[in-house]
């Protein structure tokens, strides 16, 4: 079983010829850690990749972040989201979009974990909201390896969770050796992305490992089950995973707060529906 | 009531809660509660960008929402793996509240 567990690893060692890595990270990386790189200058660089600037805007405008007005340049986004959660983004967007076009439900179900992730954030009052939605945004990224890159085990895992009433998790961990969270955390780790979304992708089952980010994973963790909760999206399995007694705590949760926030994310996931309708009805019309 | 995508709204249906700007969601509604929607009150505000609206009664079935039993029968099926686990729990119970707040009036 260990070798199915390195070779898995291998392959997301490899995953470098997915359209994931734009070429422009590479001067991206060295200008953002000169700090007298100004945002104009950082917005001119992002700016000049046409395309990709259109991908990241695309998704600062979903409504996951809630900006009550349009975001309509890279230097806006820079400034209201921050040069790391920007540079996820850029990051993220093209198998992002790989997941619109390939992967409908777990695309709805990320958008949804992303909404569900700020009205926490903002109702429990937590630092950093725009790294919290991000990190939810992406913490299913594993999963989308395994379906592009795990095409044959992919169909397995699922014939095993219909035949066995499983989790994705539990049937990841069945034949894999493996799961989409720890897969997901090669994924970060190798596309060096920042320690608070490591950890809530790596940890977003197992809230107690997360030792340097544990309110973010909490966040995130709460967002999925939120969002499984609802029925809304599919990510694999209808399961809702146990809430985690460590979030409970970390986020100093009690019933009240919890019923205001589901209200609320209840609400959202229909502004989320909406925008995946259009999103999927551009498509087609595009296609 | 039910909150439903603006792109499902047609004429006939009744503003369950007043209708804000999307630019400006804490500024004076654009449509108030008790309205009941017309074509040419759905163009305007399609032209405004509302994303969502909620209406009265439930006129829209969703995905998976046919009935309140089917409804519930749902939530008992997703939170299967969790059952008898106090906190979540207390979200099922959450949930199954607003499902029935929802399909009742």
């Amino acid at each position: 079983m260990e070798d199915k567990r390195r070779e898995v690893r291998h392959i997301v060692r490899n995953v470098k010829s997915l359209p994931t890595i734009p070429g422009i990270m590479a001067k991206l990386n060295s200008i953002a850690e000169d700090e007298k790189a100004t945002v104009n200058e950082i917005a001119r660089l992002i700016s000049s990749d046409q395309i990709l600037s259109a991908k990241v805007l695309k998704l600062v405008n979903s409504p996951f972040y809630g900006f009550s007005r349009r975001v309509s340049t890279i230097s806006n986004a820079l400034i209201l989201l921050g040069v790391n959660v920007v540079k996820s983004l850029i990051l993220s967007s093209s198998i992002f979009e790989l997941m619109e076009k390939n992967v409908v439900g777990l695309w709805e179900h990320s958008m949804g974990a992303g909404v569900a992730a700020n009205v926490i954030a903002r109702r429990l009052n937590l630092p950093e909201p725009e790294e919290i939605s991000t990190a939810a945004l992406i913490h299913d990224i594993g999963k989308v390896i395994i379906k592009i890159e795990l095409k044959e085990e992919f169909g397995n895992l699922i014939s095993l969770i219909k035949e066995k009433d499983m989790s994705m998790r539990e049937a990841e961990r069945e034949l894999l050796d493996t799961d989409h969270a720890e897969i997901g955390d090669w994924l970060a780790k190798s596309w060096l992305l920042p320690e608070k979304l490591i950890e809530p992708i790596a940890f977003h089952h197992d809230v107690e490992k997360s030792l340097t980010q544990p309110t973010k994973t909490s966040a995130v963790h709460l967002a999925d089950i939120l969002v499984k909760a609802s029925g809304f999206g599919f990510s694999g399995d209808d399961f809702v995973p146990k809430i985690h007694p460590a979030a409970w705590a970390k986020l100093g949760l009690t019933e009240e707060l919890l019923e205001g926030i589901v209200g609320e994310v209840e609400e959202k996931l229909v502004e989320v529906k909406n925008f995946s309708i259009e999103v999927q009805s551009t498509d087609d019309t595009q296609a | 009531m039910q909150n439903i995508p603006f792109t499902l709204a047609i004429s006939g249906m009744v503003l369950a809660k007043d209708v804000a700007r999307t630019d400006n969601p804490g500024g004076p509604p654009v449509c108030g509660k008790g309205l009941i929607l017309t074509d040419q009150m759905i163009d305007r505000l399609k032209n405004m960008g509302i994303q969502s609206i909620t209406v009265e009664g439930h006129p829209i079935r969703m995905d998976g929402d046919n009935s309140l039993e089917e409804m519930l029968a749902g939530l008992d099926r997703r939170f299967k793996k969790a059952e008898g686990d106090p906190l979540t729990m207390k979200l099922k119970m959450i949930h199954k509240k607003q499902i029935i707040k929802s399909m009742g009036d």
